[in-house]
Parts: structure tokens; sequence; C-alpha cells
């Protein structure tokens, strides 16, 4: 792009440009860990962290109270994380600002790779999709429907797979291609 | 030219970095419930929505007004129903992220027991000292009406956590009162 190829930069730009994307991928291992932990990697575990609490006794809007016997066995016996609204905002005003400059210091990288131009402009957005499906659909599970859930997964599942693109193809031309004029 | 490329990066991501604080959960709900109810055979969930004049009660003892649309007791009983007590979780979100704990209740209000079952990592070491000062085991013994003592020694940070965990403790203990003891059986 303008001439500037990754291919043509110089040993300090070429290890700069590698470290950054390793770290990355090391900071996205740790967060892939700590979210299964934490919350669990299925639509089912990411519902029972983010949806509203509904009453178990099933006390109907408008009735004081309620009570029921319940099994031991219904209560979670894993420590599990609930994200109620505060913790949302929270995550969402972190995550919004880390994962979006996470994805564009990587793609940035990126648009200097010698990928086709249609290619490159569907690979650099994919992070940016993945983020906004992440966090929009951890709303949508909370204030929309609990089966939304999926969309949490799948925005992780873009971000990754944006980043293992945006890294690898990157990688290739800063080490393995030869250079062009 | 590179400096000022490493200075730009370091500006772009380091506040990202600094405020992410991951949660740690220390407990599960089950776990807090079978340790605050030691004894029980059977297991109960009462769920209570309060009246405007409930809410209003707890408000006027403590300055704090209960928000949630109902709230949940784990009831434990033996095998012939007698009460042996409730346990309630509650969550205050600080700023530098949340703290939940369960609070053990013996079937007259008075506190049975707490456990922090969740903070976040830069909570950790100032609830951690308070625990280690006695804060929770401070609260055996005392109803919602009695001053809470604030744990001794620590930082001034662990002094304000252990004021945050003293306030939800009470609150358990107003709003057991309020939606369970002074109802109606």
């Amino acid at each position: 792009m303008n001439g500037i190829q990754l291919s043509r930069l110089p040993l300090s730009g070429r290890i700069f440009c590698t470290l950054f994307l390793l770290g990355i991928g090391c900071g996205a291992l740790a967060a892939f860990a700590q979210a299964s932990t934490a919350v669990g990697m299925s639509p089912a575990a990411v519902q029972a962290s983010l949806a509203p609490d509904l009453p178990m006794t099933g006390m109907q809007h408008g009735e004081a109270g309620g009570e029921k016997e319940i099994d031991l066995g219904q209560i979670s016996s894993e420590a599990k994380m609930t994200i109620r609204t505060p913790l949302l905002i929270q995550t969402s005003h972190t995550h919004l600002f880390g994962q979006t400059l996470i994805a564009g210091l990587a793609g940035l990288i990126f648009l200097f790779t010698s990928v086709r131009e249609r290619t490159k402009a569907a690979i650099v957005a994919l992070p940016f999709l993945g983020t906004f499906l992440d966090i929009g659909g951890m709303w949508a599970t909370r204030f929309v429907s609990p089966s939304l859930s999926m969309l949490v997964i799948a925005g992780g599942t873009l971000f990754a797979l944006g980043y293992v693109l945006i890294a690898a193809l990157s990688i290739r031309d800063l080490w393995f291609r030869k250079e062009t004029a | 030219m590179t400096i000022r490329v490493v200075l730009l990066f370091c500006a772009l991501v380091g506040p990202a970095l600094a405020h992410v604080t991951p949660p740690i959960v220390l407990a599960s709900d089950r776990d807090a419930i079978t340790t605050l109810l030691p004894g029980a055979r059977r297991h109960f969930v009462r769920e209570v929505r309060l009246t405007d004049e409930e809410r209003q009660s707890v408000q006027n003892e403590s300055g704090w007004r209960p928000e949630e649309d109902f709230y949940r007791f784990y009831i434990g009983r033996d095998e012939q129903l007698h009460d042996l007590g409730a346990v309630a979780f509650l969550t205050q979100y600080t700023i530098h992220g949340p703290v939940r704990i369960a609070v053990g209740l013996a079937p007259d209000g008075k506190i049975k027991g707490a456990l922090v079952v969740e903070l976040s990592e830069e909570t950790y070491p100032w609830v951690k000292t308070a625990i280690d000062a006695g804060l929770l085991r401070s609260f055996a013994g005392r109803d919602a009406h009695a001053p809470f003592p604030r744990a001794a020694g620590g930082s001034s940070m662990s002094g304000f956590y252990s004021d945050i965990i003293a306030a939800l403790v009470r609150r358990a203990a107003l709003v057991y009162e309020a939606g369970v003891l002074k109802r109606p059986p």
C-alpha cells in the first residue's frame, strides 16, 4: 500500500511487527482461558451469566412472594461469574476500547501485506465485526432475548479468525516473502 | 521516527490494558449455601417482591433503597421442616469491579456468617486483607440494627471495601426482616 510493503521493512520494523502480533496472540489465548473458566464457551454458559435473573418459584409479575423446594443440584456447583447491567457497562467500555485498538493496530500492519485488495478489506474487517458482535451480543442476551447468547460466541470466533488470518499473512510477508519492486 | 511510533503505540494501548481487571470467583453458589446452612436436610427458595412501604422502611433504616425486582433467599430446614436459616446473595458494583457476597441469616434474622464469593483481581488484595483481619467473623450474632465494626488495620482501600461488605451484610439482614420476618406467615 502506497509503496510500503511488509517484506521491505528493515529488520527493526519486522521484529516490532512480529513481536506485537505474537504478544496479541498470547493475550488472546489468555483471554480465551479467562472467558472459558469465568463464564464458559457455550451459548448456554453465556446465557447463564448474562440473561436476566428470573424467579425460580414461578412468582408472577405483581405477586409479593413465593416459595418452592429445590434440590441443591439445581444450584450451580461451578464458580461462575454473573454479569449484571453495571458490570456489563464496565466490561463493554474496557473491551470496546481494548479490542478496537488491538484490531486497529493489527489491521494497520496487515494493510501493508501483498494480499489482494478485496481479500484484504474482508480480513481486516473481521476483528472489528467480531468485537461489535461480541459486545453487542452481550447486550442483546440481557435485554432482547437469552437465545441471542450465540452471538457472543460467534463474535469471539470471528475476532479470533480475523486475528489468526492477519497474523499468519503478515508474518508470511514479513519473513518468508521475497521482496518485489 | 521509531521513537514516535513506539510512544504512539504505548499511548494507545496503555490506557486500554490498564483498566481490564478480570473477575475472581472464590466459591460457587452451592458451596456458599452448604457452608452457611450447615445441617440443613431440605432446601427451599423463597423469593420476595418488596412493596413500596417495605422498600421505604429499608431506606429509612440504612439510606439504601432496594431496587431489585425481587430478592431471593435460600432457606435451609431439617427433616421436620424447622427453619435453620437463610442465605442471600448481594452484589455491589464498584469502580474497581463487583463484590458479591453470601450472607447466612438465622431464623430470627441475626447474622450467622458471610462469605465473599466474587470480586475482581484488583480488589482481591484489599478484600483479602480485611478478611484476614477477621471482618467476616465479626458479623456473627449481629442483627441489622446493631452498629457494624470496621476491620482493624490495613490500607484505606481495605477499609473502604470492609465498609462495602458490611453494608451488603446489613442490607441482606434488612431485606430479610422486611420481606420475610415482618410479613404475616
